[in-house]
């Protein structure tokens, strides 16, 4: 790429706008099909700093907000242009506990990426890449980074899942100087950064590295409890806690509702990445939970989550993946680096149909599916165009293994064991804009208020009510409730 | 962690394990279920509730050697620390005041049917239960259903001399008396075959049946999808809208029974667990 004109609308700087992104390496197609290792595998100092050099410090800081933790992203690159990576930690982790998670697996191209002045030229800094680079470097040479934390302020609160969420607004508080439990159901902490994404493209150890992280703020971390079923909210409430921050996630995998869907063989997303990620079934006998895959593999979905369980499927064996989804490429909501990625690990797209039923072997494990060729209709008035099917046009497609990605919808435990607590028709609970529940001294971020979305969006959600809760906590004195959105009723205090 | 302490060997390869799991012990109810791990390297496996202590903070299971964990639990002795005990998990199993309910029972369901049973006679039941097992040596947990029960029917031995009755057969007999001996309910925990046959023997009858099933499982909260069924042409979780549902609503138990057999594995098979007749052994 060359330079073009147009420098004018860059700031009064002399320096040259350099317009070549520096590219970080990636393991090869044809050796990463075979393993789970890592695919990108980051910048070394070098490419880092030639990368941080292609900032160029404009004024506006576009990039911060465009990101929705607000990391200072001009400042923390300005450090590593002066070849200070240790103040660069620094300056991340005001504002994230996760470096090292958001800079791999956030869609940085539709946040601060995207608002990067050099991205009117197609050239924006890699912001994300070297977020990840700076986390590394301190996660493998430097001693981590530790925030100043207030004193105590004597106040407890429970924070409901260790997933991105709950995590951000834990060390949120802690910091801040409050008494944080953080309840796990699971046996490890991390939630969908465990159970969902992929070692090959977020390595456990640096889940569970910045889990830790989270725990030396002084965060107690409950594993194996289940809130809704050993502490319902109320007796949370009603003990020890001044506060809840609900982030349970949005667990419930969704189907499609046709013939033979439980037939054997026919796997949510969710069973096949947690038996694959977190029990390490790719492990398998080292590890004791099996994973049971053919040959013919096909992912029902378009998102991130079925990008993951084709290239699983890819590493796990499978000699054909194909992804099945009802729209074109243009409409799926996977990141582009990821599609590009399963592109290049031989996964097959197959666009524009949809799955109508699952058809048996004889014994009930699936042999092949029916799918109907869809066509997009003209824009509605949303501007959206939708699949609709082409009538007559099914035909069959041999497959032994299928797995069906089409997202999830929140966990229900928790609402139905809190009577008080507003829900939507799809089971999302209602917040106001600062996180807020309808239930006294309650809040709720992540993919139970959100329905499923990305980490950072849950991240942000995070810091905005834990801001919130700081500030509700801050005039406990007072006994005040917080106002809701809906009723609220002051005899639950 | 969460420390093991009691082991007591039942019947051959069939085991009690009592764990320290306090909170578990707080809110376990009849007929829920916990989910385990061994070790690191484990995998999360379900065991329905046996009997607990509140005050002492302990769960019991039981369980019978199968597979990899079970054969690994089974080595397993006091002191010795499980990973991970999250429970309880599941909606606690009906136990209202429905009369005289028959229960069935084999294998683990001899014990894990207990505390249902010690529910549904303090709710002023009558229960017969019946219980089927090999042969008298691999028969456990003989005296609380003596206790319990008003009227206990042995099924032992479908093979030898020692063969008295099948369930089947018992459950004909009570049906035929059946409405002048009313039975106002049944519940069956014993393998998915004899589940399926029951329910099919007690729906001319009209007689509510109560199964508890125990699909493959993962997370066990709701999360994983695994163990899906479909009961009144709904797709439902066993985890979470079961483990306790209505048989005559249960679709489609090929597919259960597939979905079922999924991960048995040769060393499974190799000890002679099949069920006659099951199209996937």
């Amino acid at each position: 790429m060359t330079e073009e004109k147009g420098t004018k609308s860059a700031p009064a700087k002399k320096q040259k706008i350099n317009l070549n992104r520096v590219e970080m390496p990636k393991q090869s197609e044809h050796e990463r099909r075979h393993n789970f290792d890592e695919v990108a595998l980051g910048y070394t100092w070098e490419l880092a700093k030639e990368e941080a050099s292609r900032c160029i410090q404009c004024k506006k800081r576009p990039c911060q907000q465009g990101c929705p933790v607000n990391i200072d992203i001009p400042d923390f690159i300005a450090a590593l242009q002066r070849e200070d990576v240790e103040e660069a930690a620094r300056i991340l982790k005001r504002k994230t506990s996760l470096p090292g998670v958001c800079g791999r697996v956030c869609p940085q191209e539709l946040q601060c990426e995207n608002a990067c002045t050099l991205n009117k030229k197609g050239a924006p800094v890699a912001i994300g890449r070297l977020e990840r680079f700076i986390a590394d470097w301190e996660r493998t040479q430097g001693a981590p980074t530790m925030p100043e934390m207030a004193p105590s302020t004597g106040k407890k609160v429970a924070v409901v899942g260790s997933g991105p969420s709950g995590l951000t607004v834990a060390s949120d508080l802690a910091i801040l100087g409050h008494q944080v439990v953080l309840f796990e159901a699971l046996h490890v902490a991390g939630g969908v950064l465990m159970y969902g994404i992929p070692q090959f493209r977020l390595p456990k150890e640096i889940v569970q590295r910045e889990v830790q992280y989270v725990q030396s703020l002084g965060v107690d971390l409950r594993l194996n409890t289940v809130i809704g079923i050993n502490y319902s909210l109320d007796e949370l409430l009603r003990t020890d806690y001044d506060a809840v921050y609900l982030a349970p996630g949005a667990g419930l995998p969704k189907f499609l509702g046709v013939p033979g869907e439980n037939l054997n063989m026919v796997y949510s997303a969710n069973e096949f990445l947690t038996r694959t990620n977190l029990m390490k079934a790719y492990r398998y006998p080292e590890y004791a939970t099996p994973i049971k895959m053919g040959k013919k593999v096909a992912v029902i979905g378009g998102g991130n989550v079925a990008m993951d369980a084709a290239r699983c499927a890819v590493r796990l064996g499978a000699q054909e993946v194909y992804v099945i989804y009802r729209r074109t490429r243009a409409e799926m909501p996977a990141r582009l680096e990821e599609v590009e990625n399963a592109e290049e690990e031989g996964i097959e797209f197959h666009f524009l149909c949809n799955p109508t039923a699952f058809l048996s072997d004889g014994r009930n494990n699936v042999a092949a599916m029916e799918l109907i060729r869809m066509k997009l209709t003209e824009p509605d008035e949303s501007g959206r165009r939708r699949p609709v099917p082409i009538p007559g046009s099914e035909y069959i497609l041999d497959v032994d293994t299928v797995v069906v990605s089409l997202g999830t919808s929140p966990n229900p435990l928790i609402p139905s064991t809190t009577p008080d607590l507003n829900v939507t028709r799809w089971g999302t609970v209602v917040t106001d804009e600062r996180g807020r529940t309808s239930k006294a001294r309650v809040w709720a971020g992540g993919d139970i208020v959100s329905g499923g979305a990305t980490v950072i969006s849950a991240m942000g959600e995070g810091r905005i009510a834990a801001a919130s809760m700081h500030e509700f906590l801050s005039n406990g004195q007072k006994k005040i409730i917080p106002p809701s959105p809906a009723t609220d009723d002051p005899k639950t205090l | 962690m969460y420390s093991i302490v009691e082991h007591e060997v039942l019947a051959p390869r069939v085991h009690r394990l009592r764990v320290q799991a306090p909170v578990v012990a707080e809110k376990a109810k009849p007929g829920q279920f916990v989910i385990l791990i061994i070790d690191e390297k484990g995998e999360r496996v379900p065991f329905t509730i046996s009997d607990w202590d509140s005050e002492a903070g302990t769960v019991d299971f039981v369980f019978i050697e199968v597979g990899k964990t079970t054969q690994q639990l089974a080595t397993m002795q006091p002191g010795d620390q499980l990973l991970s005990f999250i429970g309880p998990l599941g909606r606690p199993a009906e136990v209202g005041q429905f009369g005289h309910v028959v229960s069935v029972l084999s294998g683990y369901g001899i014990a894990a049917m207990v505390p249902i049973l010690k529910a549904l006679k303090d709710n002023g039941n009558t229960l017969t239960t019946i219980v089927q097992a090999p042969d008298q040596d691999r028969l456990f947990g003989q005296k609380p259903l003596e206790e319990l029960s008003d009227t206990l029917i042995l099924a032992l031995g479908t093979q030898g001399d020692g063969m008295m009755e099948s369930t089947t057969v018992a459950m004909r007999k009570l049906l035929n008396q059946h409405p002048k001996r009313r039975i106002d309910r049944v519940i069956a925990m014993c393998s998915l075959c004899l589940m399926r046959v029951l329910s099919e023997m007690t729906r001319p009858y009209a007689i509510k049946t109560m199964v508890h099933l125990t699909p493959v499982m993962v997370d066990g909260t709701g999360m994983c999808g695994a163990c899906r069924l479909s009961v009144g042409r709904t797709n439902r979780f066993a985890c979470v809208h079961g483990p306790e549902f209505d048989g005559h609503e249960v679709d489609g138990w090929e597919v259960l029974m597939a979905r079922r057999c999924t991960y048995a594995d040769e060393s499974i098979l190799q000890q002679g667990f099949q069920c006659r007749g099951c199209s996937q052994w």
